[in-house]
């Protein structure tokens, strides 16, 4: 496994996502770190490889653009060729390209969409190329600081608004814990409708115990 | 990774018109996970002098102590309060007494002397004084701080727009660095008077 070369960009991260009866709520941090300087502090990790299929990355930048950019490229011909792609065949591409080049990539992918046959789904591509497809996702360096409280806050079957809630309050709580996660808090929810946008300033950060 | 890089860390002094100030942040990690957010880096050494201690937080306590000893000795003997110049080299013989194992912090010094004229200086690990008319950074964040300060001083600022400007420089320098942050606290030193200000700050 490849760890950064000296000067590679990191996304230090905290990535969520999670499913809902309608579709699924994507979100993440925006910190970009070289080294302890933070490079990007309002960074975009939620990229787009099909209309209602996203990605959130964590690890190194200069890798996850790079998958994310081969997979988009193949859904695109896909969808030409074979109508909409679904989210576990994305999920799949991402693996493939994961699984077989892991000694020379540093990545850690969820990719979250909404697809006819599937609904929402979340599939989770830990550092080594395996497939989990789960009910939520929490990755990059700040999610080692929120699985005792997702872990104690998820229940099954909840609304979109309390998704939205799960996923600020543990974004919020892993980038005040974690050196290489902060900035702001990108979200997107993603439906059969589409995607909508959600940002959440720095000042509007969920405040917890600050000691 | 860097041993003055583990635990992260922040500090900066300014000189005004017949005042100092000294700032630093409040975060203690473990690299890049957040213990504390009630660490502070600046311990006062005379009713007129500060001194700021970014690094190592293990040293930073213990040379916090060793210099808080230090002084009450020379107060003792002298019977009067140290001046802020011989503060600074004794700093300074502190650390080089260590050379070749140094104490793994870079010390910030600000104070007015016995006349009130404003003092600051800072010092390298092993004691290298640097004596500046203008404002000295130190710690982790060092390269954003020289960028902020260069920018926003200027000389003569009163009390209060020596605070303002110290506390732009430090936040906006410390949002730039994963290591420093998470609070900070302001120390303005004038003739009549020390005020000390806990600065709201982001908390990432």
């Amino acid at each position: 496994m490849s760890g950064l070369k000296p000067g590679e960009v990191n996304l230090g991260t905290s990535i969520m996502a999670v499913e809902f009866a309608g579709g699924v709520i994507i979100g993440a941090d925006s910190r970009t770190t070289t080294g302890s300087y933070i490079a990007n502090r309002v960074t975009d990790k939620l990229t787009e490889v099909h209309d209602t299929i996203y990605c959130c990355r964590s690890g190194s930048a200069a890798d996850t653009q790079a998958v994310a950019d081969i997979v988009h490229y193949y859904l695109q011909m896909y969808s030409v060729q074979n109508g909409k792609p679904t989210v576990p065949l994305a999920a799949s591409l991402f693996q493939e390209l994961c699984y077989q080049n892991k000694d020379n990539l540093s990545a850690g992918i969820i990719v979250g969409g909404w697809d006819k046959e599937n609904g929402g789904s979340v599939w989770n591509i830990p550092l080594g190329g395996s497939l989990h497809r789960q009910p939520f996702a929490i990755g990059g360096s700040g999610s080692t600081y929120i699985y005792g409280y997702c872990d104690a806050t998820f229940r099954d079957g909840m609304s979109q608004e309390e998704c939205i809630q799960f996923v600020k309050n543990s974004l919020a709580l892993a980038m005040a814990r974690d050196g290489s996660s902060g900035g702001v808090i990108r979200m997107a929810i993603i439906t059969e409708k589409g995607v909508e946008r959600i940002f959440v300033p720095g000042d509007e950060l969920p405040v917890h115990w600050e000691g | 990774m860097s041993i003055m890089e583990y635990n992260g860390g922040a500090v900066v002094a300014m000189v005004g018109k017949n005042c100092v100030a000294i700032a630093c942040d409040k975060r203690l990690g473990v690299q890049a996970m957040t213990i504390s957010t009630e660490f502070k880096k600046t311990f006062q050494a005379t009713p007129k002098t500060y001194i700021g201690l970014p690094g190592l937080a293990t040293d930073v306590q213990t040379l916090a102590e060793k210099f808080r000893f230090k002084v009450n000795m020379y107060r003792l003997k002298e019977e009067r309060e140290i001046e802020p110049r011989t503060l600074a080299h004794l700093v300074s013989s502190t650390l080089y007494e260590r050379r070749f194992g140094p104490w793994f912090v870079e010390p910030v010094i600000a104070g007015l002397d016995k006349e009130n004229r404003p003092f600051i200086c800072s010092t390298d690990l092993i004691g290298c004084i640097n004596f500046a008319k203008d404002f000295v950074v130190s710690g982790t964040t060092s390269n954003q701080l020289y960028g902020m300060c260069e920018s926003l001083w200027e000389p003569d600022l009163e009390p209060e727009e020596l605070f303002e400007t110290i506390s732009q420089s430090l936040m906006n320098a410390v949002d730039r660095d994963c290591l420093s942050g998470w609070g900070a606290e302001v120390t303005i030193i004038t003739p009549e008077k020390i005020i000390t200000r806990t600065l709201r700050s982001r908390q990432d």
